[in-house]
């Protein structure tokens, strides 16, 4: 059994739209925004607090240190005389022993 | 408030910039996504969802368009991506039951009245949307942006980012694919 609309009709259909009023957003719409927003402000300033965020800098930072470890043991020793004669200008930080013989101290009075 | 002095305060996070925006634009975001959607409570939904993107990405608007052209194409972007979403749902709910958690059936087709259509003409706009809900979504969009939002041609190709003239295109194709789903009705 064929139902089918006459052309008056789906004529009639296509236009109904013909007067519309658009609709209004409903009562409070901003008041109830703002409830839904409230959330995500807050998740935003606390976001340096959370936990994965903080592991990540650490983790980030510790890898950092791995990385500078290793640059710094694959730099080439100096000679055991070099090493000993403190007026030898290196490149290397000052170590105690040197300060001590810079000094003409012994490493046990420089604590002192 | 001009839109250069709106665009200052919002850029600023000024409150009341945002509560002047949100006035401003509530009603026409809201109509848009009822048109699209079908569903009041949808349609409210992705309104507040599109102030909030609005109120996210101010920063990056960067004024080639109007602001409400940039407002009306999240609206439409996200009232599209809502309806997607749904009928992925719809079709993985039908493969496994019919019925939810609150022995209700998942898909409860519902006849949509907008509220703003004349009162003798509420029938025959139930049907009408009925038909706009088996329309591809370019066509849809089109559709009711010039229908129900009352928009020009022109301001609809700024939204959909196309020509004056694939607007007019795609309007006769929504009016050639309504009629003739209209006289294949009921189904």
């Amino acid at each position: 059994m064929q139902n089918k609309f006459s052309e008056e009709r789906v004529l009639s259909i296509m236009e109904s739209f013909g007067g519309i009023q658009p609709a209004v957003a409903p009562d409070f719409f901003y008041t109830r925004l703002r409830a839904k927003m409230q959330p995500v402000e807050e998740k935003r300033r606390f976001f340096m607090l959370r936990p994965a965020f903080i592991t990540a800098t650490l983790a980030v930072l510790l890898i950092a240190n791995v990385i500078s470890l290793f640059q710094t043991d694959k730099m080439p020793h100096r000679p055991l005389r070099e090493k000993q004669d403190p007026t030898v200008v290196n490149s290397k930080p000052a170590t105690i022993e040197s300060f001590a013989a810079a000094y003409n101290m012994t490493t046990g009075s420089v604590y002192e | 408030m001009t839109e250069q002095e709106l665009l200052f305060g919002l850029r600023q996070g000024e409150e009341s910039a945002f509560k002047e925006l949100v006035t401003r634009f509530q009603d026409r975001v809201f109509n848009t996504a009822l048109g699209l959607l079908q569903h009041h409570t949808e349609a409210e939904d992705i309104a507040q969802e599109v102030f909030i993107q609005v109120y996210r990405s101010i920063q990056s608007f960067k004024g080639e368009s109007l602001l409400s052209t940039w407002i009306y194409r999240i609206t439409v972007t996200k009232s599209l991506d809502h309806l997607r979403s749904k009928k992925r749902k719809k079709r993985f709910g039908l493969l496994g039951s019919l019925f939810g958690d609150d022995n209700k059936p998942a898909y409860e087709p519902e006849d949509f009245n907008h509220p703003g259509v004349l009162q003798e003409k509420k029938e025959d706009a139930a049907i009408l949307f009925k038909m706009i809900d088996l329309l591809p979504e370019n066509q849809r969009a089109a559709f009711i942006l010039n229908k129900v939002e009352d928009l020009s041609y022109r301001e609809i190709a700024a939204i959909l980012n196309t020509t004056e003239s694939a607007v007019d295109s795609l309007l006769q194709r929504a009016k050639m694919n309504l009629r003739k789903k209209l006289n294949e009705f009921p189904p």
